[in-house]
């Protein structure tokens, strides 16, 4: 099922285009990555998409009837670690969100059942800065997850991760999608683009001062040539 | 394990302070004797031993009935300060706490120049700095705003009141809380305010944390950090021109920095920290109170010194143990 679909869009700040879209969807299950270089406008992108942004112009459609929950997982490296927090307060950040002055009392069972679905129940109390990547990441996850969101944007959500956790990480992003959650993976990794993702928004930056860039959306396969493409000419 | 350490600091820190009270009695005895009661300095009650030779004491409940006005701001301001303070530190945001006082300093100059009332001038100038820095913000201004507010602060109060002898002397006074004096009308508007905005942060403690860690999941949540990040900086800047007004600078920031600074070492999670900041916030202002009193020392420095040791024992502490 179709959640959100972008037609011919353009999407920018204060009257300044920085992202054009010819086509584009977000469906249940469905993983969009989102590649690009710094500045091309992969934030604007998915402000833009999820509704945050008001478009410039051309047509964003929401599915009728459908509850947009958005979800967001953090880039674990882009924590400030120097707050005191437990496991527990860095997983209960996404639900408190939703809360109108933050309180989570009412939604610990949330949490920790999605903790403990994670394996990582056990950290609740644990300093999250004393953690291991994998499993502040895992952590972030299980928090993001418990507030049962239809649309998961993750930011790099590898980065900085060991081979193993970033295998586990992959794994448990797969069966989230295979249970019908829509994911939205911006990454420079390509090979975790690869493996995610059903379709591709490669963003080619602006040529030209004045300019907006251009997202491109192309299939996996056709990402993967073009970028073999691209490794043969270097 | 790290509660004992903070506890047996705490204890230390009262023990070393009785030490000095014992060793500063006799000096006291020394310059009573040698003091005449019209010179001694006011707000103190020191009474002489019937028997002749023994240690002066301090009649501390008329003395404390004397400050009660006083005190009951300082205890407001060392709440709601020590609660301010851990996000101050937490969100980075110090400079601010040190250049705000001194914009508030530039409305209390308009009023003592023009024989008018202190705070709503001051309100007018933290609104108007306030007004400034949430617009330069969302401009991505930059790093200059703060250091220029502070300097302009520190500059213009003064030049507000130059030449204007006994109003330049209040100043001083706003600025370096020697003589802290606080009328009973200004505490009873001052302590409800300070205590109101104190917890409406500690109760928010969750949506700060969100603001700073993951920004983006808030606004994909609906809400916008950047109203979230006003609000902090009214309801910091409230404590900031209450505290100032009723208690002058160097009380404030002590309040503000020195508790925080003491209980985040230590502290596991943030209740836990804002908690024992306010804790910390209180016993700096008894122990000060009361040193201040021993040893004839100004009150906001006092409390600044002690609460200085208080943040170096507990930095040490945490770094070896």
């Amino acid at each position: 099922m179709t959640l959100i679909q972008v037609q011919n869009a353009m999407f920018g700040y204060g009257g300044k285009p920085v992202v054009r879209v010819d086509s584009l969807e977000l469906r249940r299950g469905h993983c969009l990555g989102i590649f690009g270089p710094n500045g091309a406008g992969k934030t604007t992108l998915v402000r833009g998409i999820t509704g945050l942004l008001p478009m410039m112009s051309g047509r964003v459609e929401r599915q009728p009837g459908v509850e947009l929950r958005l979800g967001y997982l953090p880039q674990h490296r882009a924590m400030e670690l120097h707050w005191p927090m437990t496991g527990f307060d860095a997983a209960a950040m996404s639900i408190s969100a939703r809360r109108l002055f933050g309180w989570v009392r009412r939604d610990a069972s949330a949490v920790l059942t999605s903790m403990r679905n994670l394996g990582v129940e056990s950290l609740k109390h644990r300093p999250f800065g004393k953690l291991s990547g994998g499993q502040q990441q895992r952590l972030l996850l299980a928090g993001a997850l418990a507030a049962e969101p239809n649309i998961l944007v993750l930011d790099e959500p590898t980065d900085g991760l060991d081979v193993q956790s970033r295998r586990s990480l992959l794994d448990l992003l797969a069966d989230c999608a295979a249970r019908g959650l829509c994911t939205v993976v911006i990454s420079h990794d390509v090979e975790d683009l690869l493996q995610l993702s059903d379709e591709i928004a490669w963003l080619h930056p602006a040529e030209h001062a004045g300019e907006s860039s251009r997202c491109e959306s192309i299939s996996p396969e056709h990402f993967a040539e073009r970028m073999l493409q691209t490794r043969r000419i270097k | 394990m790290r509660v004992v350490v903070v506890l047996l600091i705490c204890l230390s820190a009262f023990s070393t302070t009785a030490a000095v009270d014992r060793a500063t009695q006799a000096a006291l005895n020394d310059i009573d004797s040698s003091v005449t009661p019209a010179t001694k300095p006011a707000g103190t009650t020191l009474k002489r031993s019937e028997s002749s030779g023994e240690s002066p004491r301090i009649e501390w409940l008329p003395l404390l009935s004397l400050f009660a006005p006083m005190l009951a701001a300082a205890v407001a301001v060392g709440v709601a300060g020590g609660i301010a303070g851990t996000f101050v530190l937490l969100r980075r945001e110090a400079l601010l706490a040190l250049a705000m006082p001194q914009v508030v300093a530039v409305g209390a100059a308009v009023g003592l120049r023009n024989h008018w009332p202190t705070l709503p001038p001051a309100i007018v100038a933290a609104a108007g700095a306030l007004i400034f820095l949430v617009t330069s913000r969302r401009r991505g201004s930059g790093p200059w705003v703060l250091p220029a507010l502070y300097i302009a602060g520190l500059s213009i109060s003064f030049l507000v009141i130059a030449s204007k002898g006994q109003d330049v002397a209040d100043l001083q006074k706003l600025f370096t809380g020697i003589d802290v004096a606080v009328a009973p009308s200004d505490a009873a508007l001052a302590v409800p305010i300070l205590l109101v905005v104190g917890i409406t942060l500690a109760v928010l403690w969750r949506r700060w944390l969100l603001m700073a860690q993951a920004p983006a999941a808030a606004e994909l949540a609906g809400l916008h950090p950047a109203r979230w990040d006003a609000l902090f900086l009214i309801l910091l800047t409230t404590i900031l021109l209450m505290g100032t007004n009723v208690l002058g600078v160097v009380m404030v920031l002590a309040m503000l920095f020195l508790p925080a600074a003491t209980a985040l070492p230590w502290a596991r999670s943030v209740p836990v920290a804002l908690i024992a900041a306010a804790v910390l916030a209180l016993i700096f202002l008894g122990v000060g109170f009361a040193v201040s009193n021993l040893m004839q020392w100004p009150l906001s420095q006092t409390i600044g010194g002690v609460g200085f040791g208080f943040v170096v024992v507990s930095h040490l502490g945490a770094r070896f143990l």
